[in-house]
């Protein structure tokens, strides 16, 4: 009775394995197989706009619909291709054989379709044919902040700018409806409906005005016309809360006709400079080397020099072997007997240099680190660049002279603008930021409030400073930025563009970084304009362009004089 | 058993049936059909002593050879999935190696209780073992790598049970195992499908489909069932869900309790015919019997066992239960001669 046994013994071989298939290891399968026992159809979650400050809408959605076909499903298909053509004025011959093709689950047949037509749909009831709501952005502004906004893929998935870097808010959740369908997606008879609703993006507003993003539009648009440069740029901050109020980059696209074909415009066109490119700031950088003296000064360190104090009148200065020039010949009494006051009006270079060399790099760099440089200012943009500053323990005298004029260092826009606004502000460096507020679905708002960073300087520096600067408008480098009894303050910069580690000739990048009023700074804006022709220095190409910007804002906020 | 085979039969496949035939019955029809032919020969053989049947060893086996030649006639062979298995008259198809089974399970218990002195040599065996190696040929060039194994191992259960000597049955079985390696290399499709059962879900969508399949069905019946006529995996997602694979239908829809009842039976079917044999007193009855429990037996097993992704996969219908006309009559034949046997003629 062998063989009994051995038949047997392979039964109870049997018997475990389908013990183990069918109840150990069955959920398992089951929840493998669920896959190919439903088609789901997607229950878009609507995504979330963004808003200005005030509410103003610059990203929304158009209420449109995709319309799919299961030809498996498709009971008449004849009568299908006719109703379907008619409705989305599509071709009949052609849709009639993507019916009618072997081996094709589904077919998109339409997207962005509008409403009214989905309610034509549906009074014809046709098997087979299903629609769900998609997410066409609409940009109210078209091409205004439109490397900050981004866009999304066909998809509504964001692929840059604040479409991505929120995406995840903005998204929401995706629903579906499940159907039980036989291999090719007919639709079975015990046909379990599973329908689990979306949940909505939520809606966000940025710190953007956006008034003044349009003033700003326009006035640099205007700069770059007029300069024949090859970009311009802006950034409109609030100094009190580092809140981004404008941010342009000019030249622009469409956010509604993205060139998406094109991939290299595309790039260079989407590109939020300001946040993501790097650039030698020159003069404007001096604001900074002038806080840590006065800051240090009143510290009583005997390194640091007096308001008073009278700075060597040579043009030059000899650190480490290399010479130093000032851009003026200092011929004929120019720049001589100056104060810092007087150097800042003058943006005479040799005097910044004294003092970087006189604080010395451990002291220049506690300031320069706690100004932000050499790291992201963290604002809520992805690709933020960290610009360049040389290691404190790599740097040598001739390096650290220039880094008080603002050469041998890269900075950002953004790290400029905050460091100039925590310089005048008061001292107080905070987190900038793009996000003012989101909405969920529910309705729930949440405010998104500064986040402080740190003292950089004290109240008394900064408002020294601050005067210094307002000096600067009212009888130095940047006149161009006057306005009579709104207390401008402000610093030029011309800064030469290296070009694969030289210098490129005739290649500038003129710059003007402003705020008013001086005594109490509400709105701060870093002015660039990248490779000007012919007129290149800061004070004749971005200051008149920061004026505007400032003419602006005081019309939009209806600001009365201050004295 | 058959009833319940035609119902399962219906449940499996009236959906792939109304899509493919537009006739939900189309299957069962054809399988009533077939039980009524089965019942037929199977009464008929009830009342046929099975010692006439060991008169009929030469015409079974020439006529079997016969039908397995036919299948490569031109016009006369049926090709279905890659394979020339059937030969066909008009609508009505047989399956030649079905019929050779049982043919072959006859000669050798006729030969050897003829000749069961001549068991102990090697040269005594050779005619059944020519005999078999024949029909295994004629199987494998079809090709069906299952019946071909089917056949093997019977004819070496049969040579066993007949009483040789362990040192000659070694002489055997040696060379029928080095055959299999060598059978799966000849055909590249049976190493993809050995490489699909090693790994199914490496290839999901070509060779490994079925097995998935089929896990999925059993899986998804769980402990007790999704319940008669309610398996998901009939909609079309299981190729064969009806024939080969109508084992996966019914895990599916019964459960493991429905599957261990259902092999219960057929447990008791094989240990009914292993005592009808050993019961016999006659060595013609004892090697007839034992030889179509190990037909019946050897099958349910290797589907069982295909079923479950425990061995590749090969195409062998579950006797009795499988939409099959041919499988079907023959087997239900084999029972009525089982219980003649029983009978003592």
């Amino acid at each position: 009775m062998s063989a009994g046994l051995a038949i047997a013994f392979i039964f109870c071989v049997i018997f475990a394995r389908f013990f183990y298939l069918q109840v150990v290891y069955g959920e398992t399968l089951v929840m493998r197989a669920c896959d190919q026992w439903n088609r789901e159809i997607p229950v878009i979650a609507v995504r979330g706009t963004i808003t200005d400050a005030n509410g103003n809408v610059l990203a929304g959605n158009l209420n449109t619909y995709s319309v799919f076909v299961r030809p498996n499903a498709v009971t008449n298909t004849e009568y299908a291709a006719i109703v379907l053509a008619g409705i989305f004025d599509l071709d009949l011959d052609g849709l009639r054989s993507k019916l009618t093709k072997k081996g094709v689950s589904e077919i998109t047949l339409a997207r962005n379709a509008s409403a009214e037509k989905i309610e034509q749909l549906i009074t014809y009831d046709i098997n087979g044919v299903y629609f769900a709501r998609d997410n066409s952005r609409l940009y109210t502004y078209g091409d205004v902040l439109c490397q900050v906004l981004g866009f999304t893929s066909s998809d509504g998935n964001g692929i840059s700018g604040i479409e991505k870097y929120y995406n995840s808010l903005l998204a929401g959740t995706d629903g579906e409806i499940l159907y039980a369908t036989d291999i090719i997606g007919i639709e079975t008879e015990n046909n379990a409906v599973i329908y689990s609703p979306a949940t909505d993006g939520s809606n966000i507003s940025l710190t953007i005005d956006i008034d003044i993003q349009l003033a700003a539009e326009q006035v640099m648009k205007e700069v770059y016309n007029s300069s024949n440069a090859k970009s311009v740029s802006c950034i409109v901050l609030d100094p009190q809360n580092f809140e981004v109020l404008a941010m342009v980059n000019y030249p622009s696209y469409d956010l509604n006709d993205v060139p998406r074909d094109d991939s290299e415009t595309l790039n260079s066109l989407s590109r939020n400079a300001v946040v993501c490119d790097i650039y030698e700031p020159g003069s404007t950088f001096k604001v900074i080397t002038a806080a840590a003296n006065i800051e240090e000064y009143l510290n009583g360190n005997s390194n640091a020099f007096s308001t008073s104090y009278i700075f060597s009148s040579s043009r030059t200065r000899t650190v480490d072997g290399t010479t130093i020039k000032c851009w003026s010949d200092h011929s004929n009494g120019k720049h001589s007997n100056q104060t810092l006051a007087d150097a800042l009006n003058n943006s005479c270079n040799p005097c910044f240099t004294d003092i970087a060399l006189s604080l010395g790099s451990e002291t220049f760099y506690k300031y320069l680190t706690a100004f932000g440089f050499g790291n992201v200012t963290g604002l809520d943009f992805s690709g933020e660049a960290v610009g360049m500053l040389l290691n404190e323990t790599a740097v040598r005298d001739c390096d650290l002279a220039r880094i008080g004029f603002g050469q041998s260092v890269a900075v950002t826009q953004i790290q400029l603008a905050c460091a100039v606004a925590a310089a005048v502000n008061g001292g107080n460096y905070y987190v900038p930021h793009l996000l003012k507020s989101i909405t969920d679905a529910s309705g729930n708002t949440t405010e998104i409030q500064s986040v402080f960073k740190g003292k950089v300087i004290s109240e008394k520096a900064s408002s020294i400073l601050a005067s210094m600067l307002e000096g600067v408008v009212t009888e130095g480098s940047g006149k161009k930025a006057y306005i009579q009894g709104y207390k401008v303050a402000g610093k030029t910069g011309t800064a030469q563009k290296f070009e694969n580690g030289s210098l490129a000739a005739g290649k500038y990048v003129s710059s003007f970084v402003g705020f008013f009023p001086s005594d109490n700074p509400q709105y701060l804006a870093l002015i660039t304009v990248n490779e000007p022709q012919g007129v290149y220095y800061g004070s004749a190409v971005a200051a008149p362009a920061a004026k505007e910007i400032f003419e602006d804002i005081i019309a939009i906020k209806n600001i009365q004089p201050y004295e | 058993m058959v009833v319940f085979g035609c119902v399962m039969i219906y449940s499996a496949s009236y959906y792939t049936a109304e899509v493919q035939y537009g006739d939900s019955f189309y299957f069962v029809k054809k399988q009533v059909i077939g039980a009524v032919a089965g019942f037929a020969a199977m009464a008929a053989m009830c009342f046929v002593p099975y010692n006439k049947l060991e008169k009929f060893k030469y015409p079974a086996i020439i006529i079997a050879a016969i039908l397995l030649l036919l299948v490569f006639v031109p016009g006369v062979g049926v090709t279905n999935y890659g394979a020339t298995r059937w030969i066909g008259f008009g609508s009505f198809t047989i399956q030649p190696s079905e019929v050779a089974k049982y043919a072959y399970a006859l000669f050798v218990a006729a030969y050897f209780s003829k000749n069961y002195k001549k068991v102990k040599t090697i040269k005594g065996v050779l005619p059944v073992l020519a005999v078999g190696a024949l029909f295994c040929l004629l199987v494998i060039l079809e090709p069906n790598m299952s019946i071909t194994m089917c056949i093997g191992i019977l004819m070496l259960a049969l040579v066993f049970l007949s009483g040789a000597s362990i040192k000659n049955f070694l002489v055997i079985l040696v060379p029928c195992v080095i055959a299999i390696p060598v059978l799966i290399i000849a055909e590249p499709y049976r190493l993809q499908r050995l490489s699909a059962f090693l790994d199914p879900w490496s290839s999901p969508l070509d060779e490994g489909y079925q097995l998935i399949q089929s896990l999925y069905a059993l899986g998804n019946g769980g402990l007790f069932g999704v319940g008669l006529f309610n398996s998901t995996q009939k909609y079309r997602f299981l190729p064969f869900a009806e024939s080969d694979f109508i084992l996966s239908v019914m895990g599916e829809e019964l459960g493991f309790i429905g599957i261990t009842l259902f092999f219960a039976a057929c447990g008791f079917i094989i240990w009914r015919g292993f005592r009808i044999a050993k019961r016999c007193k006659n060595r013609f009855g004892y090697l007839l019997a034992a030889g179509f429990t190990l037909v019946y037996g050897i099958q349910v097993i290797i589907n069982a066992l295909v079923v479950s992704g425990t061995i590749p996969p090969t195409g062998l219908p579950l006797p009795l239960i499988s939409s099959g006309n041919t499988s079907l009559v023959i087997t239900m034949a084999s029972m009525g001669v089982l219980y003649n046997i029983s009978r003592g003629g």
